[in-house]
């Protein structure tokens, strides 16, 4: 597919066919553009189809407020197919197939109407902005007062804190006394910018399936204009369309919701039997009605997403704090061991978890950092931590309970969540140390000798990826004074700053977004680099009579000073524990 | 992250490009299930392009593996950059997956153990 062949809709311009050869297409507002589009919201190159090893993929060229394909925002280049409807600004243009024959773009919106279905002849368009300019002025003498009045009260109505519910409750109120429709409906958008039926009301007596016509609403949202079909069965042509979403339809008014900062959804009413159809004031008292509204609703949307955020950050938050409270802060005085350890929590919920539990004669030690960051991580890291407890205390060895708690973890894991971990027992008496890696960072012995090495054996799987899965145990004699050090990822993957990830507030918690890292080299002057396992080696040399705590706390100290100002982006888990000899 | 793919007679190769993070995975998630909800029983991921894979991106090969168990289904991993199979090492995942150099070899892996 070396032609990519486009059905283009510019908001301010008739549609046309354009077929994109050759190897890159930009399209834009700019007349430099290789696609140009009327649409002044539009920047001037706003994204490009570019062709690449035989298929085309669309990405966006930095423009103001984004590329949109199949109605989501593009954040990488993606491929294009037949089918797909980029949308930029106001704009669409659907990918075709090469026959030219649209391929219907996706619905999946829950409401009927096709796109090419045909609007009555009577019926009128009126750019919004007519109304918005100045104040409404009602065509006819008669009802001027009592309209001006119901303008006002609404105005005053919208001034007082209220619901969305409420507000969609009031306006249908209003409409249904002064314009006495047979149907009212307000279309909302949604996160997607989907046109969503938010609120319909219908005068006694009326049933079937409510109106509604993609037409329509694409040139009442799209284009902002306001729409008046006077009398629709009077109308020749009208009477032989085959458009079922009007049938039956004599009279309607459509108003969009329009702020300055752009189109929230409509207004649209609608009559069958009325022997008065609506008229243009009617139109004109609908508008002044939407304008009033589509301000206060774009401050509810915003108060309610701003609620939202708080919640879903107080949720997470309170997650964070269950899961640190898991974590045992004191431990055990067990004779013959110094053991500390910390978890530094990235911003986000995370997964890492660590235990230290006495079993008679002995203890176990384990570290683990599960796949992927959310409340998803911090749910699993519980179960994982609650299946230790559980099984561990009395197993015969680290590798039959680390078998267990696999078999436990896989079990019905659709989502292939897996822990990686490191778990170990100590015999307090001997000093035999038996362990079992989980597809985990190896732990490290520091020598009362002075040497620094990683415990040699198998890696195995991490815990949760395989349903069966007999982990193997490697053994080792510590020395009196030895100890070892347990830790996770984030501590030899911690980033310096010039980092080239970063937390982007504002989106979704648990995200990263990864910065070019050339406009980290230009900001910073540096490159990110990671902590990496060489530092972490020199480091423990150096503590070779340190305590635990110092050992723990030092290599947090040295992880801070690293670095610098650059955002922690993945949970820190530190381990030590030395064997202080028979007791 | 761009996801490229090939049809070819036998196979869907999917071919993931850039870095698989904790942000992109999601997206790779969502194409290889969109694409076993479909129907799609022998597919090849080309990892020639990864230049960078996390955790988070190893559990979306792991979906993938799980859903394409033979004999019902086939997967075979190829173009393995070193820093790649790094982490799948690291994991202990190795023996998890089918892994072939490249593409060719791993069409020729994936139709054998559909024909098997």
């Amino acid at each position: 597919m070396s032609t990519l062949h486009l059905l283009v809709q510019p908001r301010d311009g008739e549609p046309f066919r354009h077929e994109v050869r050759g190897e890159a297409a930009v399209l834009g507002r700019s007349s430099k553009a290789d696609v140009v589009l009327a649409d002044r919201y539009l920047s001037r190159q706003h994204a490009r189809l570019v062709l690449r090893e035989g298929s085309w993929f669309l990405e966006d060229l930095g423009s103001r407020n984004t590329t949109f394909l199949n109605d989501r925002p593009l954040a990488q280049p993606m491929p294009v197919r037949p089918g797909d409807v980029i949308r930029l600004a106001e704009s669409r243009i659907v990918v075709t197939e090469p026959g030219g024959g649209a391929a219907a773009p996706a619905a999946g919106d829950g409401l009927t109407g096709s796109t090419d279905e045909r609007l009555p002849e009577s019926t009128i368009f009126r750019p919004a902005s007519e109304f918005l300019a100045g104040p409404a002025v009602p065509g006819e003498g008669g009802g001027l007062a009592a309209r001006m009045r119901l303008i006002n009260e609404v105005h005053r109505a919208l001034a007082a804190p209220i619901t969305l519910e409420a507000l969609l409750d009031l306006i249908l109120d209003r409409v249904f006394v002064q314009l006495q429709p047979e149907e009212g409906a307000v279309f909302l958008r949604d996160e997607k910018g989907e046109l969503k039926r938010a609120a319909l009301r219908r005068a006694r007596g009326i049933t079937g399936e409510p109106l509604y016509s993609r037409r329509l609403a694409q040139e009442v949202t799209e284009k902002g204009v306001a729409a008046l079909v006077t009398d629709a069965s009077a109308d020749e042509r009208f009477a032989k369309a085959e458009s079922i979403v009007f049938s039956g339809v004599r009279s309607l008014l459509a108003a969009p919701l329009l702020d300055s900062e752009g189109c929230l959804g409509m207004i649209v009413l609608s009559a069958k039997s009325r022997l008065h159809p609506f008229q243009e004031d009617d139109l004109e008292l609908l508008m002044a009605l939407a304008s009033a509204a589509a301000m206060r609703l774009r401050n509810i949307a915003l108060a309610e997403e701003t609620a939202r955020r708080r919640l879903l950050d107080r949720e997470l938050e309170l997650a964070r704090d269950i899961q640190m409270a898991m974590l045992p802060k004191a431990f055990p005085h067990l004779g013959g061991i110094d053991v500390s350890a910390a978890l530094r929590p990235a911003r986000t919920v995370g997964g890492d978890l660590y235990d230290v539990m006495a079993d008679g004669e002995r203890v176990w030690l384990l570290v683990g950092d599960v796949s992927g960051k959310g409340v998803g991580a911090a749910l699993f890291m519980a179960v994982t931590k609650t299946l230790f407890r559980a099984i561990a205390p009395g197993s015969a060895s680290v590798a039959e309970a680390v078998s267990r708690m696999n078999r436990e973890l896989a079990r019905d894991n659709e989502r292939a969540m897996f822990v990686t971990a490191f778990a170990a027992r100590l015999d307090l008496a001997t000093g035999e140390l038996e362990y079992v890696n989980a597809g985990h960072n190896p732990t490290y012995r520091l020598e009362a000798a002075g040497a620094v090495a990683a415990l040699p054996g198998p890696v195995d799987p991490a815990l949760g990826a395989v349903e069966v899965h007999e982990y193997r145990s490697s053994r080792l004699r510590l020395a009196p004074k030895d100890a070892v050090l347990l830790y996770t990822d984030g501590v030899v993957e911690a980033r310096s700053a010039g980092t080239q990830a970063v937390e982007t507030p504002g989106l979704a918690a648990g995200r990263v977004v990864p910065v070019p890292s050339g406009a980290a080299v230009a900001v910073r002057g540096a490159v990110a680099e990671e902590f990496h396992t060489q530092r972490l080696e020199s480091y423990l040399k150096d503590c070779r009579d340190e305590t635990a705590e110092r050992i723990v706390q030092g290599l947090l100290e040295r992880l801070d000073e690293f670095v610098g100002d650059a955002p922690q982006y993945d949970d820190v888990t530190i381990l030590a524990l030395r064997w202080l000899g028979p007791s | 992250m761009e996801i490229g793919e090939e049809r070819t007679a036998g196979a869907l190769v999917i071919v993931p490009v850039g870095r698989v993070d904790s942000v992109s995975s999601g997206e790779l998630e969502r194409h290889v299930v969109a694409r076993l909800d479909a129907g799609e029983r022998r597919v090849v991921i080309d990892m020639a392009g990864v230049e960078y894979i996390s955790s988070a991106g190893l559990r979306v090969l792991l979906v993938a593996a799980k859903r394409l168990k033979p004999p019902a289904g086939a997967l075979v991993l190829c173009g393995l950059g070193p820093g790649v199979r790094t982490v799948l090492e690291l994991a202990g995942f190795t023996s998890l997956f089918a892994v072939e150099p490249a593409r060719a070899q791993a069409l020729a892996r994936v139709e054998a153990q559909a024909s098997a």
